[in-house]
């Protein structure tokens, strides 16, 4: 049996840059190249105040102590480009209004810098980290038939195998891609 | 109310088979679905279940519960006021967005003043889960030096004790700025005698002066019981009439007293405490413009203020309506329904930053 410490699910680090902050200066590269740390990722959109409308949505009909409600809902409207963003993450309606104003200015953003928003920027890096980990996925298998292969047939010509392995990956590609 | 329809309670189950059940107190799906998000957050947080049979069996037995009307606030223990997550227990009134609106925008125009004094005193009557006082010292003490001195007082046994419970959890996360006095203490605001009082129980003036707290206050906030009784049967929703108390909603019954002025009871003392204790600013809730139309009346009957002005639900919001004047010479600020009534007199002005 696990301690029940261990089926909770993992709590999250806070992750200011403050705490981050000492762990970062003992990093030392194994390569003479140096590390680099910092994204290159655009800086973050800040909408002012007065381009926002914001609106808490509540139904008609009496409030306050006759009803109780527990949507905290926030609804922002971008004045100038009339983009409309809705948050109810939360129970709290000030968190909400943080996150509402996150989202309403990475859609400003988007709509600003198109592919060169701080959202697009960050897609592409994940989905390029993706093809890369997944084209490592492939080789390793790759080598792997290989060994294989190349102990099934027991020293067959360098070129054979080589054919053997090509056509076995042509095969074997659609199968691992579902 | 209207019955669900049968599409809305398939398209429920087709999600989750518990949403139907949530549909009951939520009434459409957004809500339903918000309320079990924020139930199986709350299992996987607080709740002692082990494993996930007893996390599903309790996630059970939640759903169940919430969908008897029972508010979400008591299941999960805790309500949000501004930035703060209030302790919430069966027996207390569950605090109000709309109130921590009216709170925020008030301390947003004490803390434009450029002339406060260095030390405020500020009393809230009728204080329940304590919440004015905390919220209001929070947002003050942030971005002003200044020292308060913060007193609520309640006539109920459980929320002084809920309150006080409170205070000690801010306090265990470090919370209450130091230099600042927030104490609770159990009094009765009404000074008339009344059937099935219970004399245990001190005059709001005596027990000031027997604990020996100052007799004038610069600040005086209450969030009274404010729905007549016929208003309690009609306008307040199932979740509110069986489970939350009727003491914090429906002021207490007195000889010869219509319905709409026993729904009012609490204001012309209220304005008599604020007189007594020569408060420079009064705000109260109200439950509709109505209302605050008769409590502006009183206000201007007792010919000490220099200034009225009724809020509406959302006081400070960006979308700043320009102040209508209703059929009084009031100023309506703000957007949605009227909630409550702000006074002024003195030194008031001038931290309100009213011009005179």
């Amino acid at each position: 049996m696990l301690p029940p410490s261990l089926l909770r699910l993992p709590l999250r680090l806070p992750s200011s840059p403050s705490s981050l902050s000492h762990l970062r200066s003992p990093i030392r590269a194994f390569t003479t190249t140096s590390l680099n740390l910092q994204k290159h990722f655009p800086p973050r959109l800040v909408i002012p105040d007065s381009d926002i409308e914001e609106n808490f949505l509540k139904g008609s009909g009496p409030g306050g102590q006759k009803i109780n409600k527990t949507s905290s809902a926030v609804q922002l409207k971008h004045l100038p480009t009339g983009i409309v963003v809705k948050c109810q993450e939360t129970r709290s309606r000030s968190q909400n209004r943080k996150l509402a104003r996150k989202t309403l200015a990475e859609r400003v953003e988007e709509l600003m810098l198109g592919d060169e928003a701080r959202t697009r920027v960050k897609a592409r890096e994940r989905s390029r980290k993706k093809a890369s980990a997944e084209k490592k996925k492939r080789r390793k298998y790759r080598a792997l038939e290989e060994a294989k292969a190349a102990e099934g047939t027991e020293g067959g010509g360098e070129g054979d195998g080589d054919a053997a392995v090509e056509m076995e990956k042509d095969t074997i590609e659609p199968g691992k891609g579902g | 109310m209207p019955r669900l329809p049968t599409s809305l309670i398939r398209a429920a189950r087709l999600i989750d088979p518990l949403l139907p059940l949530l549909l009951r107190p939520c009434r459409d799906l957004r809500s339903a679905q918000n309320e079990l998000r924020w139930l199986c957050e709350h299992i996987q947080n607080h709740a002692g279940a082990r494993n996930i049979t007893e996390r599903t069996a309790l996630l059970k037995k939640l759903v169940q519960e919430r969908s008897t009307g029972k508010p979400l606030q008591y299941i999960l223990g805790t309500e949000f006021f501004g930035d703060f997550e209030i302790e919430c227990r069966p027996g207390v009134l569950i605090p109000r967005q709309e109130t921590a609106a009216s709170i925020t925008q008030l301390v947003h125009l004490l803390r434009k003043s450029k002339s406060l004094p260095p030390e405020l005193r500020i009393l809230d009557l009728c204080t329940g889960t304590g919440c004015i006082p905390l919220l209001f010292q929070d947002e003050l003490s942030k971005h002003q030096d200044i020292r308060l001195e913060l007193l609520g007082v309640d006539i109920s046994k459980k929320a002084i004790q809920l309150a006080r419970s409170n205070l000690a959890k801010l306090r265990s996360q470090g919370k209450p700025t130091a230099g600042n006095k927030i104490s609770f203490m159990r009094a009765d605001v009404l000074d008339d005698a009344r059937e099935g009082y219970d004399h245990e129980i001190p005059k709001l003036m005596s027990a000031l002066e027997s604990q020996h707290k100052s007799s004038t206050w610069d600040i005086l906030i209450s969030n009274p019981p404010y729905v007549s009784p016929s208003e309690y049967w009609k306008t307040t929703t199932r979740s509110v009439r069986c489970f939350e108390p009727q003491l914090a909603l429906v002021p207490p019954p007195s000889h010869g007293l219509k319905d709409l002025d026993q729904g009012d009871r609490f204001y012309p003392r209220l304005l008599h405490i604020a007189r007594d204790v020569a408060a420079k600013i009064v705000l109260f809730e109200v439950a509709d413009l109505d209302q605050a139309l008769r409590v502006t009346g009183m206000a201007r009957q007792a010919g000490i203020f220099s200034g009225i002005e009724i809020w509406r639900d959302d006081p400070g919001g960006s979308a700043e309506l320009e102040s209508t004047y209703a059929s009084g010479d009031f100023p309506i600020v703000g957007s949605g329904n009227g909630r409550s009534v702000l006074c002024w007199r003195g030194e008031g002005a001038v931290w309100l930053g009213k011009h005179v």
